[in-house]
């Protein structure tokens, strides 16, 4: 019968605010020993900690019983509390869990921190019972929150800063980490000049755009692959009307399209890069992940609101009206729109390099002569064509609980783990272990997982390369083998490993993006600051509002002039302005 | 009452308790949470801690150019199924309860209830295959026999709101003509018998007997439909909408999601919340006063 979600949602979320407290206040006491039983036994051989770190730590002993230096060991131990989320499918290796594991074993043999899980909920529920418990203010010692969140948590003055525990207590590893890229990372977490806590991703603008192609059916018909704009249009509509899988039947579209218009699969972002035009407005941000960039005189001005954007609609219009993007794509969901592409009905979309994961990953297997390519995004004219790059800015953070004793103890988590899993001295047995036929992924058991360097699949896939070229494999590192073995396998005929070959195997999916970092650096977002109160208020309308313009204009159910009057206008009319203001004032502009 | 009575009574009391229990725990105390429609809600500052604003979200939303076209659909999306949701499975309960042959009507009567539980997750996905203009069953079937030009029922305004009916309703009749049946089952045998001697036809009785007999049946479920007529089914739509029928099939639930949720604007959300129960409050109300007034129906 019919629900009323809205009504059922509301009550919900004040129910779990109504007993939160309770269910949090129980938890303190029970945990309390567990990270003390795992020091005895196997582990006595654990891995010295690098050399630096250790020679000036033992050298001066403060009053308080602590060890200096990124990686000082508490003596006698001391306790950080913290909360974890659940991964929706929990495998473990035999006796350890997430309360006990190689990571709190080394923490409190080695830096004397014994680290209590508080509280652990599936990952669907960790954001609202991370707010119950802010509003309770029965916050752990350090905890993992998003953009939002830390906003709140900063205003509420509840964050520990963290600017100088990083000078004194951050490692050499952790400090490559945080400064890469531009110190990207440092000032996504940093307010007002303070760094109110670490980040846990960004860095490399990710998420570039390129163009998958059955090259099967660009041989059948005796095309090139495209090197302009013209080239992708045309060939969309060769895809559509000379019949490219040869089955003598009208039944082939040239560009794949779906309902969101912006995304990793089916969207229109990598088309409009090659009319050097950057929108973005995914429909899971609701308005608040957007693409601003700067004008002539340095103000901050919607990607998505300028003229480039009307040109590289127009095509689009142009293609639709031929036929050549299927006509349905507005009520079509990605995973629809897949199945367009894996019915053979369609030939070419735009998207990011995990297109070879899904949705084509299967189709080699099924019919060996398919054979989708990524290529790289091409330009309507004589200009470079640069990708729009997302994820450079951290979305992802630890926050440390001003109340906490020891803020500096989350520091030397976050410098263990990444001696242990992205520095020179990274070991295997703390990243992922294979024990039977059983993969598991131990480095998610550590309470911090570090952002450790971005770029790490580029660098593989350069190593990659070289190997495939000279058959050396010593100097890949152990992903990048699981890699090279995975491309080698499917060089051997096994169709199931074809993914392997389209991420990483030549002119793969990484080579293509290591290509735009190095002659068309991908165009990113200007602004760093978390969304602005506009953003969140009326960012989801005035989705609405440029979806459905959009959308319209491509189908043809509106002119093209309307991207003027009933979106650039009226966005601007609607909270736009605000929105802009807002950013303008922020100083959080980079 | 005696003492003795309610000594006997007690066990029955403490059955009660538990269900008594869980609605005041779970239904009644969280309703305390509704003050925060009137807060500038800050989750770090809680709900004591967070500034009153007074009926502002009311006015937000209120003010906002797209509601009043949200309310109107919600309200003809709903009446529209209310109306169909009573006419077709009454219909086929009085049909069904003329067919003889117990094994084909118990037959039909499964075939129709198995889509009820189907998710609306699943069946959006097979609607929007078989609906689909260029490879849907459907228009396909149409173009067949009638030449007809393909109709792109999920994408066109004008189709929208009538297909989400259309499709609601064939969802979800098999479920209500079951409740009908039963209802029919309790009609008295007798009276029947007296109409055949007084020589009514098919037709006659069913005018005379079936349809008032069904009546109080009819008036339930009528009011308990009216409490529900800002809810215009959010799992249905959601799944089957897109912005190119915003202008007919945004209801107020997926704008309130979009709006709200997606962006965890709580004050916002239970604004709205709080506004859809009043007034689904007070046309419960009144339904069931009409009811009581006019067909001499209680709940209570």
């Amino acid at each position: 019968m019919r629900k009323k979600p809205v009504k059922t949602l509301t009550v919900g979320i004040l129910t779990t605010l109504l007993l939160a407290s309770a269910c949090s206040n129980g938890n303190n006491g029970s945990n309390g020993n567990t990270g003390n039983t795992g020091n005895t036994g196997s582990k006595s051989d654990t891995p010295a900690v690098s050399g630096n770190a250790g020679a000036d730590a033992n050298a001066n002993k403060p009053a308080s019983g602590m060890e200096e230096g990124p990686f000082g060991k508490y003596d006698p131990p001391i306790t950080m509390t913290t909360v974890r989320s659940l991964p929706d499918v929990e495998e473990y290796r035999k006796g350890e869990s997430l309360d006990d594991n190689l990571w709190t074993k080394d923490f409190s043999s080695i830096l004397g921190i014994n680290v209590v899980n508080k509280w652990k909920v599936n990952n669907k529920q960790y954001n609202n019972k991370i707010t119950v418990s802010m509003i309770s203010g029965d916050m752990p010692d350090f905890y993992q929150v998003d953009s939002k969140q830390l906003q709140q948590i900063v205003d509420a003055g509840q964050a520990a800063d963290l600017t100088e525990i990083y000078e004194k207590y951050a490692s050499d590893v952790t400090k490559q980490s945080f400064e890469e890229f531009g110190g990207i990372k440092l000032q996504g977490a940093t307010f007002d000049g303070k760094l109110m806590a670490l980040p846990l991703n960004g860095g490399m603008p990710g998420a570039a755009q390129m163009i998958w192609i059955r090259a099967d059916w660009l041989k059948n018909l005796g095309l090139e692959p495209p090197k302009t704009m013209d080239d992708v249009n045309k060939i969309a509509l060769a895809f559509t009307k000379d019949d490219p899988d040869q089955n003598g039947k009208n039944d082939t579209i040239g560009l794949n399209l779906m309902k969101d218009l912006f995304g990793g699969w089916a969207g229109i972002d990598g088309y409009l890069n090659g009319y050097h035009a950057y929108a973005f407005n995914p429909a899971n941000a609701s308005g608040t992940e957007l693409i601003i960039r700067k004008d002539a005189d340095g103000k901050p001005i919607l990607g998505d609101t300028l003229p480039e954007v009307k040109t590289a609609l127009g095509h689009l219009r142009d293609l639709y009206a031929a036929g050549a993007i299927n006509k349905e794509f507005s009520v079509l969901d990605p995973s629809k729109a897949g199945d367009l592409a894996t019915t053979s009905k369609v030939g070419m979309s735009y998207g990011e390099f995990w297109v070879g994961t899904w949705p084509i990953n299967n189709m080699k297997k099924e019919d060996p002569k398919v054979d989708w390519k990524p290529y790289p995004i091409v330009s309507s004219d004589d200009q470079p064509v640069h990708p729009t790059g997302r994820g450079d800015v951290p979305t992802s953070f630890i926050v440390v609980n001003k109340n906490s004793k020891h803020p500096e103890a989350a520091m030397k988590i976050l410098n263990y783990f990444h001696e242990k899993v992205s520095g020179p001295n990274k070991d295997e047995a703390y990243h992922q272990v294979k024990e039977g036929d059983k993969n598991y992924q131990v480095f998610g058991l550590s309470p911090i997982v570090g952002p450790g360097f971005s770029n790490t699949n580029q660098t593989d896939n350069d190593l990659i390369q070289d190997a495939l070229k000279t058959g050396d494999e010593s100097k890949l590192t152990p992903s990048a083998m699981v890699y090279y073995k995975g491309i080698k396998e499917y060089q051997a005929g096994n169709m199931e490993m074809w993914f392997w070959n389209a991420l990483f195997g030549p002119g793969g999916a990484y080579s293509i993006t290591n290509d735009y970092d190095k002659n068309s650096p991908p165009v990113t977002s200007e602004y760093l600051g978390q969304p602005t109160l506009s953003m969140v208020s009326k960012g989801p309308i005035l989705r609405d509002l440029e979806i459905k313009v959009f959308t319209e204009i491509i189908n043809g159910t509106r002119p093209l002039d309307d991207f003027d009057t009933a979106f650039v206008a009226e966005w601007n009319k609607q909270g736009g302005q605000d929105i802009l203001k807002e950013i303008a004032e922020s100083g959080r502009l980079k | 009452m005696g003492k003795k009575n309610w000594r006997l009574e007690r066990p029955l009391h403490l059955m009660i308790l538990p269900g008594l229990l869980f609605v005041l725990i779970f239904s009644y105390a969280p309703m305390a949470g509704l003050i925060i429609a009137f807060q500038d809600f800050i989750p770090t500052k809680g709900m004591f801690g967070s500034h009153w604003v007074g009926l502002e979200h009311f006015k937000y939303v209120y003010g906002l150019p797209q509601t009043r076209a949200v309310v109107a659909n919600t309200l003809f999306i709903s009446f529209m199924k209310i109306v169909a949701g009573l006419v077709v499975p009454i219909t086929t309960a009085i049909l069904l309860n003329e067919i003889r042959k117990q094994f084909f009507k118990r037959a039909i009567q499964t075939v129709i209830y198995l889509p009820h539980f189907l998710s609306w997750v699943i069946l959006s996905g097979i609607l929007i295959d078989i609906l689909s203009p260029s490879s849907g069953i459907l228009n396909q079937g149409l173009g067949f026999l009638f030449g007809a030009k393909p109709i792109f029922f999920l994408g066109d305004q004008s189709w929208f709101p009538y297909v989400m009916v259309t499709t609601d309703v064939w969802k979800e009749f098999g479920f209500g003509t079951i409740i009908y049946l039963a209802a029919l089952t309790s009609i008295n045998p007798m009276l029947y018998e007296a109409a055949v001697i007084d020589g009514a036809n098919r037709w006659k009785q069913t005018l005379h007997i079936t349809i008032p007999g069904m009546f109080p049946v009819i008036v339930l479920m009528m009011t308990l439909a009216i409490g529900n007529i800002l809810n215009a089914g959010f799992d249905q739509i959601f799944n089957m909408y897109n912005p190119s029928v915003y202008e007919t099939g945004d209801i107020l639930d997926t704008y309130v999601y979009r709006l709200a949720f997606v962006n965890a604007q709580l004050s916002v959300a239970t604004a709205v919340g709080l506004f859809k129960s009043i007034i689904s409050f007070l046309l419960i109300s009144l339904s069931y006063i009409i009811a009581y007034r006019f067909a001499n129906y209680r709940i209570f």
